[in-house]
């Protein structure tokens, strides 16, 4: 086949110009499509207007009438102290926990980047908690940092330790939260850091090494700039995760105590499904739309012309 | 440098083991009885699976997970290889900008459908039925995405082949190109499925009567009320976390290549 064969010309069925048969060859990409861009309309794309549509309402048990209100929602929703609560909390989580995996995944893979026994084991074991239920995984954490008959407290009393109330102290609970995020996200992280690593050209290290450089510097002078593209994919999804977080939130600590783990999108659940504010509900849901799209074009701006495709 | 192969194993095994120790402690856990595990002895029983999928209905749960993810993955699967199928084979009007809108929801947090997505389904009377867990949950992005390309790479000579033979575009989709792809479409199904059997907000929202709770639901509620006089009844929580875990891991060993396979391949190109 040449090149420069257009992809709509097929010989077999060109040759019988019948009208109908030509509308339906004209059809054909479109009915294979079809169900699928259907669910995703239904599903996806008219939700969007519609929660668009539904923030400038108020909607509530008072008004089910759902009379327009303009930009109301929005300004009640900001002159919140829960809102700025629950947007600084889930900034903080992301801050903290997206470098945190990035990094750890980026130093484990260049360590498990060879394909020997030891390395697919330790491998498989990280990737492990990605595919397992977050609600298991929140329920299991929630009895490892039980204050009373927990494993973590249960561990440091035989040291000798005090017993810490993990899930009681504001600052420890989202802490807690971070880490069990890490433990669980950081598997996938590796696995694709892995790839990302196995597609660098080893001459590279080779020269770097023969220059005398040490493990550190190799690290942050080779690895680090090389798999800029990788990373770049990592901290999308990263962030995206890190804004979205609820299951565990909503298993761990319910935003508790005191608001210091509430995180956005439980905010959004409680406003929503608990208070059956619709009108509020939707407005957050569009500010965290409208934070996520910021977010990613501030991050195509100052790393777009970081990356290093090539080699 | 060499180094002992063998220890280097026994090292490897060793971390992941620890790594995994909260899960390995909480599957030991589930088989112990209530009462050794708060006096600190050991005593092994069943009781507590026992009383998880008979009294805390965990049978139901399964059979909802089951048959949720299962819908899901198979017509997930299906929407997205006849959709990668167009978009890879097709120049088409629109094309572009359908195959864009189709990538961008993977970009899309799904929270902003939450609120309109429970209105639609509560108009047409879908809660608390398989079809209000199902219908949402269909379109995969990112499947339909990852096909594309995987299809785009299958050599188009073997489409001419069978359009010579007379065969309909249907015909080769159902006979050139899924026997090809199939490596790509069993683990993008494995991905649709795991992602769905662990799924919680949306059933969390769909649902409210407890006999149509997935696994997910079912698990959180266990672990919220706290069986148990005052104190939470651990081992009858982590019977029913094991159940709800375990299916996919189970599965998870089986296929582990697969998956990864599938999800590196998305991500590094």
């Amino acid at each position: 086949m040449t090149a420069g064969q257009t992809d709509t010309a097929r010989p077999a069925v060109a040759r019988r110009p019948f009208a109908g048969r030509r509308l339906l060859r004209r059809a054909t990409p479109y009915l294979f499509a079809l169900p699928l861009l259907l669910f995703i309309a239904v599903f996806t794309y008219i939700p969007i207007a519609s929660s668009l549509n539904l923030s400038l309402r108020e909607w509530n048990f008072l008004r089910p009438d759902k009379p327009f209100v303009g930009l109301e929602n929005y300004r009640t929703l900001l002159s919140q102290r829960e809102v700025w609560n629950a947007l600084r909390v889930t900034v903080i989580f992301a801050v903290i926990s997206v470098p945190l995996r990035l990094g750890l995944a980026l130093m484990i893979a260049s360590y498990l980047v060879r394909e020997t026994l030891p390395s697919r084991l330790l491998r498989g074991a990280l990737f492990l908690p990605s595919v397992t239920s977050t609600v298991s995984i929140a329920v299991i954490f929630s009895w490892v940092f039980a204050t009373d008959g927990g494993l973590m407290n249960a561990a440091l009393t035989s040291l000798g330790g005090p017993k810490v109330p993990w899930m009681q102290d504001p600052m420890l609970a989202l802490c807690v939260l971070i880490a069990v995020n890490t433990w669980k996200q950081l598997g996938y992280d590796v696995i694709i850091y892995i790839a990302g690593l196995q597609a660098v050209p080893p001459e590279l290290y080779d020269a770097a090494a023969v220059d005398g450089g040490r493990r550190w510097h190799v690290f942050r002078r080779v690895t680090v700039p090389l798999v800029m593209p990788t990373t770049y994919f990592l901290l999308v999804i990263a962030v995206i995760e890190a804004f979205q977080v609820f299951t565990i939130v909503d298993v761990m600590t319910r935003g508790g105590p005191a608001g210091a783990t509430d995180m956005l999108v439980n905010m959004l659940y409680r406003v929503g499904f608990t208070l059956f504010d619709i009108g509020q509900g939707s407005a957050l849901a569009v500010l965290l739309f409208l934070l996520l799209i910021g977010l990613a074009l501030v991050k195509s701006r100052i790393l777009g012309r970081r990356v290093h495709y090539e080699a | 440098m060499k180094r002992d192969p063998l220890l280097l194993t026994g090292l490897a095994l060793g971390a992941g083991l620890l790594f995994l120790a909260p899960v390995i402690y909480s599957i030991w856990l589930s088989f112990q009885t209530a009462n050794a595990y708060y006096t600190g002895t050991l005593a092994f029983t069943l009781d507590n699976y026992g009383h998880a999928i008979g009294q805390y209905n965990f049978a139901r749960y399964l059979v909802n997970s089951v048959i949720v993810s299962g819908l899901v993955t198979l017509i997930g699967i299906s929407l997205a290889t006849m959709a990668a199928f167009a978009f890879a084979r097709w120049r088409f009007w629109g094309g572009d900008f359908l195959f864009g809108a189709v990538v961008a929801t993977l970009m899309i947090p799904s929270h902003i459908t939450l609120i309109p997505n429970y209105l639609t389904l509560a108009k047409v009377g879908l809660l608390d039925t398989y079809a209000g867990l199902v219908l949402p949950a269909i379109s995969s992005g990112f499947a339909a995405f990852f096909l594309r390309q995987y299809i785009r790479g299958i050599p188009r000579a073997l489409d001419e082949a069978a359009y010579m033979d007379g065969a309909t575009p249907l015909q080769v989709l159902l006979r050139v190109i899924v026997p090809v792809a199939r490596p790509a479409i069993l683990s993008m199904g494995l991905y649709i499925f795991i992602s769905e059997w662990n799924s919680y907000i949306w059933p969390l929202v769909a649902v409210g009567r407890q006999d149509m709770y997935t696994l997910q639901i079912g698990l959180a509620r266990l672990y919220r009320i706290n069986p148990g006089e005052g104190m939470i009844d651990w081992p009858l929580v982590m019977a029913a976390s094991t159940l709800t875990l375990l299916p996919v891991l189970l599965g998870f060993f089986l296929v582990e290549r697969h998956l990864i396979r599938g999800i590196t391949m998305g991500a590094v190109k």
